[in-house]
C-alpha cells in the first residue's frame, strides 16, 4: 500500500468490534483478518506480530521464565520505537500482568513481593514491594480494580477476575484507539482488541463443549435419566472452566 | 518589474484550477481508499459509500469557474496582482477543503459502517468544509468584477 492511503483502506476494511462481552462470536475470522493484515508492509507485519506475541496470553505462555517475558518485552519495546503509543500500551499491559502476578502470588501465600524484579516489569514494582500487606499494594486511590480484583481472587471468583482484567485491558486499548484512527497504531489496537473479543468467545464455546461431553457421558453411563435436569441448566450456569492465567 | 507582477498574474489566474484539482485528487484518493475499504467489510450499500467519497472533486470545478471569472483580455501590471492574490488564495482554500473533506469523508465512512443509522448525521462536517470552499468561491467572483482590466 502506498503513502498517505495506506491504513485509510485497512481500517475501513476491518469490521466493528463492539463493546467488550457482548459479543458471543468474533465479527470477522482469524483467517480474514489475516487475510487484511496482507495490505500491511513486511515491516509493519513483524511488528504487528511482536506486539500481538508479548500481549497476547498464547503468545507468552511458551516462555517458561518471568525473566525471558520480561526481556522480550523490552525487546519489542525497543522494535516499537517509532509508535510511542503502541509503546506505552505494551509497557501498560505488562506493568497490569505484573499486578495481577503479584495478587496471585499473595494469594498462593507468599509472604512478601521477593526479587520482584526477576517477575515484575514497570513502574509499580516498587510499590508492590513496599506495600505487599496492603490488598491495592498501596495503588487503590487511582487504581481501584486492584482492590477489586483482590477480593474477586480471595473469592476465587475466576470468571469475575478475567472480566475485570479484560475490561482494564480494554480500557487501556480505548485510551490509546481514541489517539488514532487510520494509521499502524490503529490496526494494532483493533488486532489487540480483536484477540481479546476472541478469546472471551472461545471461553464460552469451550465450556459449552465440555459441558456437552459431561452430559454425553453422564447419558451413557445411565446418570442422565436421575440428574437430567440439574444437568441441562448448568450448561448456562456452569463458571467452573479454569481461567486462572488466562489474562491477555 | 512588469514581467514579474505579469508572470505573477498568470500564476495567479490558473492557480485555483491546479490547487483545486490537487485539492480534489487528495480528497477523493481519501475519501476512495475509506469507500473500498468499507466495500470489503459491508454486503450492501457500496454506491453509497463511492457517492460520498467523490464529494471533494467539487473544488476542481470551482476553481474552474474562479479562473473564468478572473480571466482578462489581457493580464498586465494592473491587473496581476489582483488575479494573483485572488486566484492562489481561492485555489489554497480549495487544496484544503479537498483534503481535509477527504478525511472527514473517510471517518464518516469508518463510523457509519459500525452505525449505518449515523450515515446522513456523519457527512455534516463534511458539508459544512463544502460551504468554506462555496465561500472562497463566492467572494472571489465578488472580488473579480472589480479588477481593473
Amino acid at each position: 500500500m502506498s503513502r498517505p492511503h495506506q491504513y485509510i483502506a485497512l481500517v475501513t476494511s476491518l469490521p466493528h468490534l463492539g463493546k467488550l462481552f457482548t459479543r458471543k462470536e468474533v465479527p470477522i475470522s482469524e483467517f480474514r483478518l489475516k487475510q487484511r493484515m496482507s495490505m500491511l508492509e513486511e515491516e509493519h507485519r513483524r511488528l504487528l506480530r511482536e506486539l500481538v506475541e508479548i500481549t497476547a496470553w498464547a503468545g507468552v505462555a511458551r516462555y517458561d521464565r518471568d525473566d525471558e517475558v520480561i526481556s522480550r518485552a523490552k525487546q519489542v519495546i525497543d522494535d516499537l520505537k517509532d509508535y510511542p503509543d503502541l509503546q506505552h500500551l505494551v509497557g501498560t499491559r505488562m506493568e497490569t500482568r505484573t499486578l495481577i502476578a503479584a495478587l496471585r502470588r499473595r494469594r498462593d501465600g507468599q509472604e512478601t513481593a521477593g526479587d520482584i524484579v526477576s517477575w515484575g516489569y514497570g513502574r509499580w514494582c516498587g510499590w508492590i514491594k513496599a506495600n505487599w500487606n496492603d490488598p491495592a499494594f498501596g495503588l487503590g486511590h487511582f487504581m481501584p480494580w486492584i482492590t477489586e480484583a483482590h477480593r474477586l481472587m480471595q473469592s476465587g471468583d475466576h470468571i469475575a477476575m478475567e472480566r475485570l482484567s479484560l475490561t482494564q485491558v480494554f480500557q487501556q486499548l480505548d485510551h490509546y484507539g481514541a489517539l488514532h484512527e487510520f494509521d499502524f497504531e490503529a490496526v494494532g489496537i483493533y488486532v489487540l482488541r480483536w484477540v481479546i473479543v476472541e478469546r472471551w468467545s472461545r471461553y464460552n464455546e469451550e465450556d459449552a463443549k465440555d459441558r456437552l461431553q459431561s452430559l454425553v457421558r453422564a447419558a451413557l453411563d445411565g446418570v442422565a435419566t436421575a440428574s437430567g435436569g440439574e444437568a441441562a441448566s448448568g450448561i448456562f450456569n456452569d463458571n467452573t472452566l479454569s481461567l486462572e492465567g488466562a489474562t491477555s | 518589474m512588469n514581467e514579474f507582477v505579469v508572470a505573477l498574474g498568470w500564476f495567479g489566474l490558473y492557480a485555483p484550477v491546479a490547487l483545486g484539482a490537487i485539492g480534489s485528487a487528495w480528497g477523493c484518493a481519501l475519501g476512495g481508499s475509506a469507500a473500498i475499504g468499507a466495500m470489503l467489510d459491508s454486503e450492501g450499500g457500496y454506491g453509497r459509500f463511492i457517492g460520498v467519497s467523490l464529494m471533494p472533486s467539487s473544488q476542481v470545478i470551482y476553481g474552474i469557474v474562479i479562473m473564468f471569472s478572473l480571466q482578462q483580455p489581457s493580464v498586465d501590471a494592473a491587473n496581476g496582482a489582483a488575479l494573483f492574490g485572488i486566484g492562489v488564495l481561492s485555489g489554497f482554500t480549495m487544496l484544503v477543503t479537498g483534503i481535509r473533506q477527504g478525511e472527514v469523508l473517510a471517518s464518516a465512512i469508518h463510523a457509519s459502517k459500525a452505525k449505518p443509522e449515523i450515515f446522513g448525521i456523519s457527512l455534516a462536517p463534511a458539508a459544512v468544509l463544502e460551504g468554506f470552499s462555496v465561500f472562497a468561491l463566492v467572494f472571489a467572483l465578488v472580488l473579480a468584477g472589480s479588477i481593473p482590466s
